[in-house]
């Protein structure tokens, strides 16, 4: 059993001026070596959550223990273990990407080799640019690096492959898992349901501050989908479809006879993908 | 004071790249440029009144220019999920802004002194002028705390000025009756007026030079510890 690197217990925040509560009662644990992704529409409570866990928020109500310790009771070397990736750039502009890596990584004990970091995201030949001449891409792509600087054990990650093209996101995705690999934990808020799907081994959905469902991708598919096969099929010169309970399917004589007299076109399971899961759980479409 | 070493260079860089220090000396050589209009028979007037412009309300504005990049850029941020503690994060920002204050008084005070000849208390100068700058660099954080953007922050500082500098310029020009000066000594601006005008020959009594001097540093603490520090990560937070 993998040890718990977090276990968060009736957390509870409420912004100063606001007289509901942001989070209300979540409990989770996250486990080492796993990528765990928290999903939610807007305004439900991923990023605040993410923020009591770096501790940018200190006054929540419930109990945080990473690996068995109160968060309340870390110093700023807690700092050493993390890495965060924002979902907006954070960079100064008017200093080279180079620059930037060399200033954030001189804040830490432990320091990555940032050229190596930087050849690996693809911005090598651009370290020597000021950041401000980056596009978006090559900024969320120096985000990520920031990220691994400090040869972190664990990633908080938001919105990591927000406006990378599919090439982009595609190399950031596979450091990711090539950070699980190598025993590193990862806290995932995110959106995108690609990327849930091809990453995270539990997801937990938020919807206005309260967990509603935690479970694996693959359980929740087999939770909200459909029990059911559709067979496509031509007959008399156009193309037909049958729907055939999954239960027992070996011993319908219907599904049976059909697949063995017909010419079959196609035949899908009723798999549920994670964004009709996303809008069944948290009754709200998922984002563009 | 974790990592204050590291920050430091880091926000010496930043002034040098975000052309804050140059900006600033460019400010003071214009402020040589009017004393050398000015002339000789006013200079002894003038001199400590550019230097206290300088320090405090181009202060409040540079830190305020500063934090305000720093905060659409998200690196107030950032810098808070590293392990460097907090109070060597501000006081990075802090020397950084007493350079800038000392850096323009230095050019000041030599023209002054190598053109006109004016005769300066050195060592109290600079002291004073620390003391000034970090004042007026807290009323700078204080001012991005409470509002959204840099307009915010122009209207805060000429708010300021209205309320506390113009009613000490008014004092040094025999506007006001002397016996403002008891109220005046509640403005962080008249204080430093004070103790900037004594470094260059006024008569001023060394218990209100004391006064002052606490006052100040009283301020400057009661700000950093109940005002910038509970609200500078709700500001680097909010986005």
């Amino acid at each position: 059993m993998a040890k718990k690197v977090f276990e968060v217990k009736d957390l509870r925040f409420r912004y100063a001026k606001s007289n509901v509560e942001a989070v209300r009662g979540i409990s989770f644990d996250v486990y080492e070596g796993e990528i765990f992704g928290l999903l939610g529409p807007s305004g439900a409570g991923k990023s605040t959550t993410q923020k009591i866990m770096t501790k940018l928020f200190r006054d929540y109500q419930g109990e945080i223990l990473y690996y068995g310790k109160d968060l309340k009771n870390y110093s700023n070397a807690y700092y050493e273990d993390l890495g965060v990736g924002f979902e907006l750039p954070v960079h100064f502009s008017k200093l080279t990407g180079y620059e930037n890596m060399h200033f954030f990584s001189q804040l830490y004990q432990q320091r990555a080799d940032i050229d190596d970091l930087l050849n690996q995201v693809g911005l090598l030949e651009d370290k020597d640019r000021m950041v401000g001449e980056y596009s978006k891409g090559m900024k969320m792509r120096l985000n990520f690096v920031r990220a691994l600087l400090n040869h972190p054990k664990v990633l908080f990650l938001d919105e990591v492959t927000n406006g990378l093209d599919p090439k982009n996101a595609r190399i950031i995705k596979d450091l990711i898992q090539a950070f699980k690999e190598a025993g590193g934990t990862v806290f995932l808020t995110t959106h995108l349901m690609n990327d849930v799907e091809e990453l995270c081994d539990r997801v937990a959905f938020i919807r206005q501050g309260e967990i509603v469902e935690i479970a694996t991708p693959r359980s929740l598919k087999l939770k909200y989908g459909n029990r059911e096969v559709r067979v496509e099929y031509f007959n008399n010169g156009k193309t037909e479809t049958d729907v055939y309970p999954l239960d027992d399917i070996g011993t319908n004589k219907d599904f049976l006879s059909l697949i063995k007299d017909k010419e079959i076109e196609t035949i899908h399971s009723g798999e549920t993908s994670l964004d009709e899961i996303f809008i069944k759980v948290t009754g709200e479409k998922v984002d563009a | 004071m974790h990592n204050f070493g590291v920050l430091l260079r880091g926000e010496m860089q930043r002034l040098v790249r975000y052309k804050i220090l140059q900006i600033s000396f460019v400010v003071s050589l214009l402020w040589l440029g009017i004393l050398f209009l000015i002339g000789s028979d006013h200079v002894a007037d003038f001199v400590p009144l550019f230097i206290f412009i300088d320090v405090s309300m181009m202060t409040v504005l540079l830190v305020g220019a500063n934090l305000f990049f720093e905060k659409q850029e998200n690196t107030l941020k950032t810098l808070l999920i590293t392990p460097s503690d907090f109070v060597a994060l501000l006081a990075s920002k802090f020397v950084s802004s007493l350079y800038l204050g000392l850096q323009s008084t230095v050019v000041i005070a030599l023209f002054a002194v190598l053109m006109f000849d004016v005769s300066i208390a050195v060592l109290w100068l600079i002291v004073f002028v620390l003391l000034i700058t970090c004042v007026h660099t807290a009323i700078g954080f204080t001012f991005v705390v409470f509002v959204k953007d840099f307009n915010g922050l122009l209207a805060f500082t000429i708010f300021y000025m209205f309320l506390f500098a113009f009613p000490s310029i008014f004092f040094m020009l025999d506007l006001l009756p002397s016996s403002a000066e008891y109220w005046l000594m509640f403005s962080p601006t008249h204080a430093g007026m004070l103790m900037i005008n004594y470094t260059f020959g006024e008569d001023v009594a060394w218990w209100l030079l004391l006064l002052g001097a606490l006052y100040l540093v009283v301020l400057s603490a009661v700000l950093i510890r109940f005002v910038i520090s509970p609200k500078y990560v709700e500001t680097a937070v909010r986005e």
